[in-house]
């Protein structure tokens, strides 16, 4: 083993990670606000990062300039999807059936894709996805680097937004407790609509960089998707701080184990990191038991 | 109550929760200035009728009228803004947040920073313990502490009419004169109260008017005194319906 492999795993785990992370807060802050588990980001981040590669190769927009375009645009996709197909699930069944018909969403959305664009896998371009840099001896694509830029100022701002706003506090309080803040006259829908809104439109930013570095078509939202569920269980569902943690544990655990082991065991190491972590606390890394009252 | 005088009043009230019906048809009026009492067995729909107040649960037929304003079909935004504000039976406070966060956010449709500093000054006044415990999170509070900072939170509003369901609930013998004795003051203070209580003497004795629901509907009403020294309300605690206790005409005893 040989340690500039080491800490390039490492500086992969934060870098990339924080990407994860990104994608993951939205799909948190969607479930601890409604309830509901969107089954659908893994393909939204594709559609994002489609929407970047239509975007630079038709149009000669920079990825990141066309986030101005695509995020707005998936925001409203998210609004129009919360509108439509969540704002029917009542109930103590909400959160089962949201999965039924948010992975219902997520496979008329892969159609439409794999109709639009093919099966065949793309990359997106740019001189930053090609050219690197030299950090401790390791040459790093930039894009790693913007990336990870990228994802900590998204995260920043909503952090700002949830800590520093009016609206983050009706937000928090929603998360907390739905009646408590229906009865101080917080709006829960409203919050509701534009919290899916912000949950999908961080996967334009998400799709963008992860589209920028893998080679991607529909079907890879699966394997997304099923890493954006073990992120967010892992930090504790609805938990912003243990989506970010958790992201960056599971990226660098992956990485690390690759290195020091073999790329076959980074995967089954991490669920295994997780079956220990939810046995000892099932709540997840930051959750809480019983957020709300019964 | 002749219309025009009813502060708060309930016409026909039949409410659910999409199977049957839990409140099935209920009128009575709460006199503006005092303090009215709900009292009733448990499950008997205490809880679903201060929801249908709040604006958390729509009727599915009846009117309820504030100061003739109709209150079915707005949302609970709405109807505090009217000056209606609700305490819940279970404990409402974000436990994660500081009990002067908490506080805060009782004036959450308040966009005066002035007028809210203004009113968190008072309530400071009122309630200690809010100055006292500022920067504690809500959740550390006992529970009786975290009923008081409740009260606290609903009076950022300055509301008319203070709903309260359960307030006592859980509470030692101490903390629940300290909360029967805040509410006495709120409405000294010139807030009309409705309230639910189990500790129905304690409550019946400083309450204007009273009202008993059972099973959905309500069956006795009057002053607090007069409900409270009804024979069948003890019959109705002591788990025996009111048929089987008609013919008791005797006084109640005189401990209750
Ligand atoms: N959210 C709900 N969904 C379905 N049924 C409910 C709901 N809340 C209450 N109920 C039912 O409505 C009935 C009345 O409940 P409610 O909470 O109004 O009673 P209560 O008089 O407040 O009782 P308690 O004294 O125990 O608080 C009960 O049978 C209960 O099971
Ligand atoms: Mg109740």
């Amino acid at each position: 083993m040989n340690s500039s492999a080491l800490i390039h795993a490492l500086l992969d785990g934060v870098l990339t990670g924080s990407v994860y992370a990104l994608m993951a807060t939205g799909l948190t802050l969607i479930f601890g606000v409604m309830n509901i588990i969107n089954i659908a980001q893994g393909i939204l981040v594709i559609l994002g990062a489609y929407l970047s590669y239509t975007l630079s190769v038709h149009f000669g927009i920079d990825l990141f300039a066309g986030l101005v375009i695509t995020i707005p645009t998936l925001f409203v996709v998210g609004i129009v999807v919360e509108r439509f197909f969540m704002t029917k699930l009542k109930g103590p069944e909400r959160t089962s059936m949201s999965i039924l018909v948010t992975y219902a969403i997520a496979l008329i959305i892969e159609g439409a894709l794999n109709m639009i664009y093919s099966i065949n896998d793309v990359q997106l371009k740019a001189w930053y996805v090609n050219q690197s840099f030299r950090v401790f001896g390791l040459w790093i694509p930039y894009i790693y680097m913007f990336g990870f830029f990228l994802a900590v100022a998204l995260l920043g701002a909503l952090y700002v937004m949830l800590y520093r706003t009016r609206f983050g506090a009706s937000i928090r309080a929603s998360l907390a407790d739905q009646t408590a803040a229906a009865l101080i006259g917080i709006n829960v829908k409203r919050v509701s609509t534009i919290c899916f809104g912000l949950g999908v439109a961080v996967t334009a930013a998400g799709g963008m960089v992860y589209g920028a570095t893998n080679a991607f078509n529909a079907s890879t939202s699966y394997d997304l998707i099923s890493r954006l569920l073990t992120i967010i269980v892992l930090g504790g569902m609805g938990s912003l701080g243990g989506a970010l943690l958790a992201a960056i544990l599971m990226v660098t655990l992956g990485d690390v184990i690759a290195v020091v082991w073999s790329p076959i065991w980074s995967t089954p190491t991490y669920f295994f990191v997780l079956v220990i972590v939810l046995s000892l606390r099932p709540q997840g890394l930051v959750g809480k038991l019983s957020v709300r009252e019964a | 109550m002749a219309e025009s005088t009813a502060f708060l009043r309930f016409e026909g009230i039949v409410a659910g929760y999409g199977g049957g019906d839990v409140i099935k048809g209920v009128d009575f009026s709460v006199p503006q200035g005092g303090v009215t009492c709900i009292v009733g067995p448990n499950g008997s729909g205490k809880s679903t009728l201060l929801k249908v107040v709040s604006g958390l649960l729509r009727p599915r037929l009846g009117q309820l009228w504030f100061k003739g304003t109709p209150l079915v079909g707005l949302t609970p935004r709405e109807i505090l803004q009217l000056g209606v504000v609700q305490v819940p039976q279970n404990h409402s406070l974000f436990r994660e947040m500081t009990v002067e966060q908490n506080v805060e956010l009782g004036a959450f449709l308040l966009k005066d920073r002035k007028v809210i500093a203004e009113r968190l000054k008072n309530v400071r006044e009122i309630f200690p313990i809010v100055a006292e415990r500022a920067k504690d999170k809500a959740g550390s509070l006992s529970g009786g502490q975290q009923r008081i900072v409740e009260f606290a939170r609903c009076l950022m509003l300055e509301p008319e009419l203070v709903v309260l369901d359960e307030p006592s609930m859980g509470l030692d013998p101490k903390t629940l004169r300290l909360v029967f004795d805040t509410i006495k003051s709120m409405n000294s203070a010139g807030r009309t109260v409705l309230l639910v209580e189990q500790n129905a003497r304690q409550a019946l004795r400083m309450s204007h008017f009273a009202v008993v629901l059972e099973n959905g509907l309500l069956r006795l009403s009057g002053s607090g005194s007069e409900v409270l020294n009804n024979p069948e309300i003890g019959a109705l605690y002591l788990g025996g319906s009111i048929e089987t206790t008609s013919k008791a005409v005797s006084p109640a005893p005189s401990e209750l």
